[in-house]
């Protein structure tokens, strides 16, 4: 009792202590979540690294804030041979943190380090779409010479492709194809990503790592932009939502997104002035094994997928989600509003009686698999309650431990489940070709030559009209006519900033840039 | 995870001299008896007759609430009112009819594993504390292996190859549960079996087995029972914290472990879905720890005395 | 004494084995590998990383390469956290749990013990409920709750504790607390019952017969007496507590080890799970050896059979 007594009296003591609260000019406080994989961006493939990455090193080219590519250590660069030959010419005041000059042949090391087999890179098969760049990295070929990409002189970087991609040029705004320092690689091996080490030439610099704890960025006198006017940033990782949020609410952090703001906290925030919403381009999908019985049968598919009343994801999931019928996103070509199916229950009753089950009848107890996340959670326990109302159809729900998951949807994939894709670059390609045959995270084992060679006809098509064209005739082929997917909805950035941050710009891709940002 | 307040309870005092052996006949009613003047733990024993009741008659399919657990309404989020007395949750379900529903599972779950692990525990805690030497080192060598494997690895394997259901969870959390019944009978053996009255029944010509059950078993049960009472809510909570991580129940199914796990962000927003799940955790350990108590006291002859004020 | 150190110190090289090698197979029986993701990689990729990690040799060959590194004290590589090795992940790691430990068992003695003493000298009363339902309290409610409980309660309404984050001593106040909860309760429930075992020896009432007043019998004869095995629960509440816990370093933002239990798991980062396991298990055996002395001390009862 006495000693609760004096608990109660340290606390009132420490109150009297508190820290001073509300801004710190010219700092950016702001929670990643958890501790990036890795800052080596050769080898690093998820988006917590490259959050921190984005800031700290730049590519041959960057976003601008309509999602082009604006030029950026490129100065310019030219289209040649049909869409298979890029030159870039190269900035001649681009430093990196140590005062040297940047080189054409910093990429050139950077994109045959990504490619070499010994690099074990995930990210390797980016750059596939290169002259040689898929023999060398599976070995077929030793030497890393014959890859299709060269620099011409300090200045000029050449490239060559396999065949025309037209979405290539969105890879070299993508942190695995930002240039490396081979010295500083060489010099220090793993290591060389821990502050005393890494040499880099963003806006930022990697000040301190805390690992499992903080990351600290402190404006580079020496950007070829100029310094920017934003002097520190602290990047915590604050794993859990609610507490980063309490943070914030404690003036502790200045803005926060998905990460520090749980469900609960966007409804009761979802008014204030400092919310903002932004629809991402990741897509959620309910997929069909279409191999396996009853799905091999496109008009229960068809049923399913008409059956679903996409209108009460938002009120579900309660983050401003979009509700989708189409794979491609309406930010971006391609999209067309009825590429969907519409919601019709009477009619998804007469393909599912047409199919051989009138009412339901007959038909068996499947099992749709989904990862063991939160809001993944609501999501298939409203579909199978729609369904079960619909269709009178029993759906099994199986939940699976995150990477126990993965390795059934890629080996074995039960009748239905759940999952997601998040584009890599604001370009329907990333989407489309997830479906076609040969893709190893088609899981729906669903292959259709005629969307094949949609794809690969949109792919190499340089016209960006006839392009958008392909991909709207795939996409409706794949969600209203096919349907080995069932789309839900997209998911969407929310976020809270404070007064005091001004600058702060967000995109659907989701890379924030903080170069711009004054906090005062 | 579980392991904490199973290694803690491994530790229960051995609880000094042990107490003459009990009489083999009437045990029961006079443990009755003097436990009836424990009020606490008296009405303790009839909340927990009340749960497990709630839970078998929703089992039996007994309609306790107007609701169907996995039956959604257009009221999503309400807050407790007169047609749903403790509000609804997320997909607009009867938070009242998920509780009832969810009791089945959590007394299940905390029961059978506390049973399993107790069967295990003490079989193999008495073989390592009657043989005593080299035996007792080698198992007891197995004991700390077994809590070094890390729990959740065995729980993912344990899910992969019985599944996910119910089954599952039951096989996990009594596989990682054992260890500190084990530890808790041995310490009793060890101590127990130098005590005279042992030693005595020794000299009469007595063999292991007579030992074990006649003697030694019957005057650990006191320090058994109340480890019992520690078993049960931890694996309640053990439960909640797995879906904690992402590793519970599969859906619609529901626990007051899993509903508590998913409740507890809405802290602020929407009270009642956090509330009325850990009242009914609370309440149901609570009365666990007060039945321990009482049961302890009323099988131990020396605090007789004191119990009847 | 040396005697049974020297044996524990023998017998810790099967154990440790034995946990490396049950680990090393559920590692790589449980389904899923460490470059399982969202995105499923080209078969030519998955070898290139496999090779990297030595993970396509024939498993008997990386058992052994494993062994082999384990004796040079050579705890592997990470998988997830590319850059980092085993070694440097737990060396910044563990401290920071050790501190958060020591606090909450600091927090779990000082509160636990009184308050098992003040319920069994009023046992039956008001004070004694009131006493063993807050005990209660820290095993009924998941630490999850109670840390955010605690939050919203000090942190956010009344502003007197930071929310979360490692920074300052006054950082630690909040997680220590929350982590404090399950073993005070265990220190009080054990207080309250070797208290009033305590007070039923014959030389306890002699000391209350002999005039001693109430409080000066508890505090100095009866808490000495009982406090045995609560000191006997220190060593196994240390090793549990200092190991770190998952949910508290979670909700707190505290970076100690706890959560590698938990990650390492998940991102089947081999290396790493194996290191927790044998860093449990070593702890785990300091610490019953360091009770099995303390027995032999305190309770001459229990021999320590040779």
């Amino acid at each position: 009792m006495r000693f609760l007594s004096a608990l109660a009296a340290a606390f009132l003591l420490s109150a009297c202590s508190a820290t001073p609260k509300g801004p710190e000019p010219g700092t950016l406080r702001m929670n990643i979540g958890a501790e990036p994989p890795s800052l080596d961006w050769g080898v690093t493939t998820d988006s917590t690294s490259f959050d921190v990455i984005s800031n700290l090193q730049v590519g041959l080219t960057q976003y601008n804030g309509s999602l082009q590519c604006a030029p950026a250590c490129a100065e310019r660069w030219e289209v040649l041979d049909g869409g298979r030959r890029y030159v870039f010419h190269l900035r001649g005041d681009v430093l990196w943190s140590d005062g040297r000059r940047l080189k054409a042949s910093d990429f050139e090391e950077a994109w045959k380090r990504l490619l070499d087999p010994r690099t074990g890179a995930q990210y390797a098969y980016y750059l596939y779409d290169i002259e040689n760049a898929f023999a060398f990295n599976t070995g077929r070929i030793k030497s890393g010479d014959a890859v299709g990409v060269k620099a011409l002189d300090d200045r000029t970087l050449e490239v060559r492709l396999k065949r025309p991609a037209a979405y290539f040029i969105y890879l070299t705004a993508f942190c695995p194809s930002y240039p490396i320092r081979k010295d500083v690689i060489d010099r220090w091996g793993d290591r060389w990503t821990e502050p005393e080490h890494i040499v880099t030439n963003g806006p930022f610099l990697l000040k301190d790592w805390k690992h499992e704890y903080k990351i600290e960025l402190a404006a580079n006198p020496l950007y070829f932009e100029g310094e920017p006017d934003l002097k520190k940033i602290k990047m915590f990782m604050v794993a859990e939502q609610s507490t980063a949020f309490a943070l914030y609410e404690n003036d502790e952090l200045d803005y926060v997104d998905n990460r520090s703001f749980s469900t609960p906290d966007v409804e009761r925030c979802r008014s204030s002035p400092q919310y903002h919403n932004v629809p991402l381009l990741r897509n959620n999908y309910i997929g069909f094994n279409v191999t396996r019985k009853p799905f091999d049968d496109r008009r229960v598919r068809l049923a399913f997928t008409q059956a679903v009343d996409r209108r009460v994801f938002p009120a579900i999931l309660r983050r401003n989600e979009l509700p989708a019928a189409s794979w491609i996103p309406p930010q971006l070509p391609g999209y067309a509003p009825d590429s969907g199916p519409p919601y019709n229950p009477e009619r998804a009753r007469q393909l599912l009686a047409a199919a051989g089950y009138p009412a339901g009848a007959g038909f068996p107890v499947v099992e749709l698999l989904y990862p063991n996340r939160e809001d993944t959670r609501l999501v298939v326990e409203e579909i199978q309650d729609q369904l079960k109302r619909n269709l009178n159809v029993r759906i099994e729900l199986v939940a699976q431990e995150w990477k126990v998951y993965l390795e059934t949807l890629h080996r074995d994939p039960p009748p239905m489940f759940r999952n997601s894709w998040g584009a890599d670059y604001p370009d329907p390609e990333t989407f489309m070709n997830l479906f076609t045959t040969y893709n190893g995270n088609n899981s729906t084992r669903w292959s259709s030559s005629v969307y094949d060679r949609l794809i690969e006809a949109a792919e190499a098509e340089q016209d960006a009209g006839r392009r958008a064209d392909l991909y709207r005739r795939a996409d409706r082929l794949l969600c209203r006519q096919e349907a080995p997917i069932v789309c839900t909805y997209l998911s969407t950035q929310n976020l809270m900033v404070k007064p005091w941050v001004h600058g702060m710009e967000f995109n659907s891709l989701d890379i924030q840039f903080f170069k711009g940002v004054t906090v005062r | 995870m579980s392991s904490t307040v199973e290694q803690l309870s491994a530790q229960q005092p051995g609880g000094g001299e042990p107490p003459q052996p009990p009489a083999g006949q009437g045990l029961v009613p006079a443990t009755w008896r003097r436990l009836k003047r424990i009020t606490l733990s008296y009405a303790s024993f009839w909340v927990i007759v009340f749960m497990i009741a709630l839970s078998l008659l929703s089992w039996l399919g007994v309609p306790l609430s107007p609701y169907a657990y996995d039956q959604t309404t257009s009221a999503t989020l309400s807050a407790p009112s007169a047609a749903h007395p403790m509000g609804t949750d997320e997909l607009g379900r009867d938070l009242l009819a998920r509780v009832i529903y969810g009791s089945r599972l959590s007394m299940m779950i905390g029961l059978t594993t506390a049973l399993i692990a107790l069967f295990f525990g003490t079989i193999y805690g008495a073989i390592a504390g009657y043989c005593g030497g080299r035996v007792d080192a080698i198992l007891m060598r197995g004991v700390d292996v077994a809590y070094a494997l890390p729990d959740l690895l065995v729980m993912i394997l344990v899910g992969v190859l019985v599944g996910r259901g119910t089954g599952g969870i039951l096989t996990a959390l009594g596989l990682i549960s054992w260890m500190g019944t084990a530890r808790l009978v041995r310490a009793q053996f060890l101590q127990l079996k130098h005590e005279e009255f042992v030693e005595a029944a020794r000299s009469c010509g007595q063999g292991p087995l007579a030992l074990i059950f006649k003697h030694l078993l019957p005057n650990s049960i006191g320090p058994i029972l109340v480890a019992l009472t520690f078993i049960v809510p931890a694996a309640i909570i053990s439960e909640s914290t797995l879906s904690f991580i992402g590793l519970g129940l599969s859906p619609p199914a529901c626990s007051w472990g899993t509903l508590a796990s998913e409740g507890w962000r809405s802290l602020r927003t929407h009270p009642h879905l956090i509330l009325f799940p850990s009242l009914f955790i609370f309440l149901t350990v609570l009365s666990f720890n007060f039945l321990g108590d009482g049961l302890r006291d009323a099988l131990d002859p020396r605090t007789r005395l004191a119990t009847r004020r | 004494m040396a005697w049974l150190v020297l044996r524990r110190a023998l017998w810790a090289i099967p154990v440790l084995w034995v946990v490396a090698t049950v680990t090393f197979i559920l590692v790589r029986v449980v389904p899923g590998g460490p470059f399982d993701a969202e995105k499923n990689l080209p078969p030519g990729i998955v070898a290139n990383i496999k090779a990297k990690y030595h993970l396509d040799r024939p498993v008997a060959e990386q058992y052994l390469l494993y062994l082999g590194r384990l004796s040079r004290g050579d705890l592997g590589v990470s998988y997830k956290y590319a850059n980092r090795t085993v070694n440097d992940i737990l060396s910044d790691a563990f401290p920071v749990s050790v501190q958060l430990g020591a606090m909450a068992l600091a927090i779990a003695v000082l509160a636990g013990v009184p308050l098992g003493t003040v319920a069994a000298v009023r046992r039956g009363r008001l004070l004694d409920f009131a006493c063993m339902t807050l005990s209660t309290v820290g095993i009924s409610v998941p630490s999850f709750l109670v840390g955010a409980l605690l939050i919203y309660l000090l942190g956010i309404w009344l502003k007197a504790l930071p929310v979360a984050l490692w920074e300052s001593p006054r950082h630690m106040i909040l997680p220590a607390l929350t982590l404090s909860f399950l073993p005070c309760a265990y220190v009080a429930r054990l207080t309250r019952a070797s208290v009033l075992e305590v007070m039923q020896k014959d030389w306890v009432r002699t000391a209350r017969s002999k005039g001693l007043s109430p409080a000066v019998t508890i505090v100095k004869h009866v808490l000495r007496n009982s406090l045995v095995p609560v000191v006997t629960i220190l060593g196994p509440l240390t090793a549990v507590l200092i190991t770190g816990s998952f949910t508290v370093e979670y909700i707190f933002a505290v970076p100690g080890m706890g959560r590698f239990f938990i990650t390492a798991v998940i991102n089947r980062d081999y290396d790493l799970i194996m290191a927790t396991s044998l860093i449990f298990a070593l702890i785990l055996i300091v610490s019953n050896t360091l009770v099995d002395i303390a027995y032999t001390f305190l309770d001459p009862k229990i021999r320590l059979e040779h």
